[in-house]
């Protein structure tokens, strides 16, 4: 349960961010519950991996419907992908990729910095 | 793992991240940060524009001066309805820059040799050519006249403020797609921008530059042979102000020539320049209305130019008191380029008449900032150009400036085929001249005198204007600003050292070339000779005839044309080179050649001419034709080092006469031609064919008429439209170039106008109105345009969103 409800606080923070910081905000927010939430550091991955991911997705998702995927299309011809679903993944993988990362690095920092052993 | 390992790792792991997020943050080589350019909020999918946008909406812009409406149609064309002029062009640049703002800004740039800065190095050759050839110089003078004159001064500024207003409330989300992948961010516009735009036009349709090449052939070859080959005038042209008219007693005498020995130094073949580019061209025509079948005029025109996308055009409808004009406007440049408002209509085609003379320079020995000229030594006035490099340290080129132009050519700027000898060009749009306010009283015109006072400020490029009025008239002017020239002056590269090689008088322009509400019920031009050999001033240029025969043929036939057979003569495809070439190439083809191919050789002797987009003879003829071509002058030219050869009208003329069935050499290379063409058909069915088509061998793909976005990107173009004709038909479609605007204006007392062209009216290509218009052009359909009255509402049923922009108090 907390493991979901971190990832919706991911999911909602790094949206927030994005309003006003650029795109990289999305790791300090990942990095930043991660140090907040601790948990193990396979877990802050995912979580991290899964928050921006799904932040991500749902903005892709959105625009791209409305879209009829005419300027996905092109992007993936643009990147020498297949098809526009290809170019939709790639890009989720980097945003989740760097969320994941940020997290994963706060968990051990802050197992390393912890008072208890 | 323990603390400590859990904290190096973590302190590493931090690290890698902060690191990866600096590599996807910065672009890497050509490609953008892609952190950036991926993320979903800010990145390119904030340009992927939903297909069912509501462009409705009630802004409050500051510097509008009073409310102003904006009624886009289904096919996003905006109609503008401003309450006085100023708010018109500032709405007009707002709206510009909404939909084409990366265009402007590239198109601006290239003007004015500054590429480099958002591309890099790859860029600079290009730009050190623009600032070679005088453009900003040239677009500095402009401004000047046209901040001098209120009007043409209210224009630019209400424009360039209009793009202002745009671009202040534009975020880094809402910026155009390009930006994003090219890494750039606009900069303010300013009234020079858009000078620089017509100056760009300018120089595209006045770029032509045989005078290098002639000065060396006319040594190369006996006279006799020079003029047989590259005759001054085409003496079969159908000229653009029919034969027969009487011109007015000129008010000026023609100037003396110098001798030819003064005028003109001589070169080898070392000294070498540009090749020629060929092909680009328009057609406009008008058919009086006592030859249609509804009785009214209508005007037709479909300027060639380059088939890119963003489109060089933005369809567009502008009011304001005392105007209400309708057609295409050029994205970067106020008021409507060709079009009709609710009293005339008008079209242009590039008018050829040579604006652009080469200088030999000599400077004087041992004094790099002196030349000569008149007997004295006179100081070069010098121009420091610098370039900003993307990544690199900015170029610094100081141009030389005489009195006849900019140093193009030195030792520290040689063209790409080595020339040695300092040339100055000497270009008519190098002076301050002010076709915007032209454009600004075209746009206004309520009639022929009030159109023809209007085109008086319409010095450079040179055009052949057509029009047509509800009163009935129809007119053609081969309008521009020219010089009174001795005969051949400016033909060769001048000796500039020489003062009586100086452009001198200027003709005044009421005596151009025009005819009104001629006998033969119909005007038109096709870049073809303008006059026949009575017009009283000596010109020379480089003038296109095939088309011209064909219009002049089919609409001397016509009796009640209506819209759409004007439509079919802009779709039509018919070769007069076809007609004329082909049964005499057939006619030498050896019995060998014929039964090996005898399935086309058969079709070719049935064929119609026509190179319509699916046909197979069409690509055989042409591949021949050009084979045939090129081995005809290939021996005689291909020494030479500008690669001039003779003209495919005068080559066409040539053989054909009866002389050339004496010689044997003829049905030789006939025949060779012939192998060597259908071997490339052979080799093009192959390579285009694919398991789903079998189009290999069809017209349309072996030309391959493409529409290509600005950045060269394929994913943003469009390649192989299924389109026919090719330079030498009235339809046009060549490779990259092309009919870019298509439109029929009958003049009635419901003015019934269509129009097309190879894009759509927005820029973003993530945007379903991007290239909208493409696949109807290629069809060869049109859109009927809503012209709207002049009034605050509007009624009518295709209007699909309201846009109404407010004063911010």
């Amino acid at each position: 349960m907390r493991f979901v409800l971190s990832i919706i606080l991911v999911l909602a923070l790094s949206g927030l961010a994005e309003l006003w910081l650029p795109w990289w905000s999305v790791a300090v927010v990942a990095f930043g519950v991660a140090l907040l939430i601790g948990s193990r550091p396979a877990k802050a991955f995912a979580m991290g991996f899964c928050g921006v991911g799904l932040m991500w997705l749902t903005v892709a998702l959105l625009y791209d419907i409305s879209n009829d995927h005419i300027l996905t299309g092109r992007m993936a011809k643009v990147f020498s992908l297949p098809n526009y679903g290809l170019f939709i993944v790639v890009t989720v993988f980097v945003g989740a990729l760097v969320g994941g990362m940020g997290a994963w690095s706060a968990s051990l920092l802050r197992r390393g910095l912890s008072k208890e052993n | 793992m323990g603390k400590k390992s859990s904290l190096l790792i973590g302190v590493i792991l931090t690290a890698t991240t902060c690191g990866l997020v600096y590599v996807l943050n910065r672009p890497i080589g050509a490609l953008p940060a892609l952190g950036r350019l991926l993320d979903p909020v800010n990145g390119c999918w904030a340009n992927a524009e939903p297909v069912n946008e509501d462009f409705s909406g009630v802004r409050d812009i500051p510097g509008v001066l009073q409310e102003v409406k904006v009624w886009f149609d289904d096919r996003l064309t905006p109609h503008i309805h401003a309450q006085n002029d100023r708010d018109a062009y500032f709405v007009q640049g707002y709206i510009h820059a909404s939909f084409r703002l990366w265009q402007m800004d590239m198109q601006t740039r290239a003007a004015a040799g500054r590429v480099s800065e958002v591309v890099g190095e790859k860029a600079l050759p290009f730009d050190r050519k623009q600032r070679r050839k005088g453009m900003v110089y040239a677009a500095e003078n402009s401004l000047k006249t046209g901040l001098a004159n209120p009007a043409s001064k209210l224009m630019l500024e209400a424009y360039t403020d209009g793009i202002n207003g745009y671009m202040a409330t534009l975020t880094e989300r809402a910026m155009p797609l390009e930006y994003k992948l090219m890494g750039f961010k606009p900069e303010p516009w300013t009234p020079l921008k858009s000078a620089l735009l017509l100056k760009y036009m300018a120089d595209d349709l006045t770029g032509n530059v045989d005078d290098i090449a002639l000065t060396y052939l006319r040594d190369a070859m006996p006279a006799d042979q020079f003029a047989l080959l590259f005759p001054e005038r085409d003496t079969t042209s159908s000229p653009v102000i029919p034969k027969g008219t009487i011109f007015e007693k000129p008010s000026l005498a023609a100037p003396l020539a110098p001798s030819d020995s003064a005028a003109f130094p001589h070169f080898t073949p070392a000294d070498f320049g540009e090749r020629r580019e060929d092909g680009k061209g328009s057609n406009n025509w008008v058919v009086s209305g006592n030859r249609t079948a509804s009785g009214a005029p209508i005007l037709c025109n479909d300027p060639h130019l380059a088939l890119n996308l963003p489109s060089l055009w933005y369809e567009i409808q502008l009011q304001s008191p005392g105007m209400n004009v309708y057609g295409a406007s050029l994205p970067g440049a106020p008021g409507v380029i060709i079009g009709f408002n609710d009293s005339v209509s008008w079209g242009v085609t590039n008018n050829y008449r040579d604006v652009k003379d080469y200088y030999l320079i000599k400077q004087v020995a041992g004094n790099s900032g002196k030349y000569w000229f008149a007997g004295n030594q006179v100081d070069f006035t010098t121009r420091v150009e610098r370039i900003a490099v993307k990544g690199k340290p900015d170029v610094v080129d100081t141009v030389k400036y005489t009195i006849h132009g900019p140093v193009m050519y030195d030792d520290k700027y040689k063209d790409k085929t080595g020339l040695q000898r300092m040339l100055a060009v000497c270009w008519m749009g190098h002076r301050g001249t002010n076709e915007m306010l032209a454009i600004y009283n075209m746009n206004r015109a309520t009639g022929y005198n009030s159109f023809v006072s209007a085109i008086m400020n319409f010095e450079c490029p040179a055009q052949n204007m057509a029009y047509a009025d509800r009163q009935g008239n129809i007119a053609i002017w081969g309008q521009g600003q020219f010089v009174n020239k001795w005969k051949n002056q400016g033909r060769y590269v001048m000796d500039g050292s020489d003062s009586a090689t100086l452009w001198k008088e200027l003709i005044p322009m009421r005596e151009n070339p025009h005819v009104l509400n001629p006998e033969r019920g119909f005007v038109s031009s096709a870049n073809q000779t303008v006059t026949d050999a009575s017009y009283p001033y000596w010109y020379n240029g480089s003038f296109i005839e095939t088309r011209s025969w064909r219009i002049n043929h089919v609409l001397g036939g016509i009796q009640k044309a209506t819209i759409q057979d004007m439509c079919a003569l802009q779709q039509d495809t018919y070769s007069i080179l076809a007609e004329k070439m082909l049964p005499k190439m057939l006619s030498k083809l050896n019995d060998k050649a014929s039964s090996s191919e005898h399935t086309i050789v058969a079709a070719l002797k049935k064929w119609d001419y026509k190179l319509a987009a699916d046909s197979k003879e069409a690509t055989v003829y042409q591949i021949w034709w050009t084979n045939l071509y090129w081995d005809w002058w290939r021996n005689r030219f291909d020494k030479v080092p500008d690669q001039l050869w003779p003209s495919v009208e005068r080559t066409m003329q040539l053989l054909q006469s009866d002389d050339i069935d004496q010689i044997g050499l003829f049905s030789e290379r006939v025949n060779a031609s012939f192998v060597k063409a259908m071997d490339s058909v052979h080799a093009l069915e192959k390579v285009n064919s694919t398991k789903k088509t079998d189009d290999g061998g069809k017209w349309y793909m072996a030309k391959n008429t493409s529409a290509t976005h600005l950045t060269k990107l394929p994913a943003f173009s469009y390649d192989h439209l299924k389109i026919g004709g090719w330079g030498n038909t009235v339809n046009a479609a060549k490779g990259g170039h092309g009919p870019s605007w298509r439109m029929v204006v009958q003049m009635g007392k419901e003015i019934e106008a269509y129009a097309v062209y190879p894009g759509g009216q927005s820029g973003n290509p993530g945007s379903k109105y991007y290239a909208s218009f493409l696949q109807t052009w290629a069809a060869g359909g049109y859109n009927k345009l809503h012209f709207l009255p002049n009034a605050a509402s509007q009624p009518n049923p295709a209007i699909k969103y309201t846009l109404t922009l407010k004063p911010k108090a």
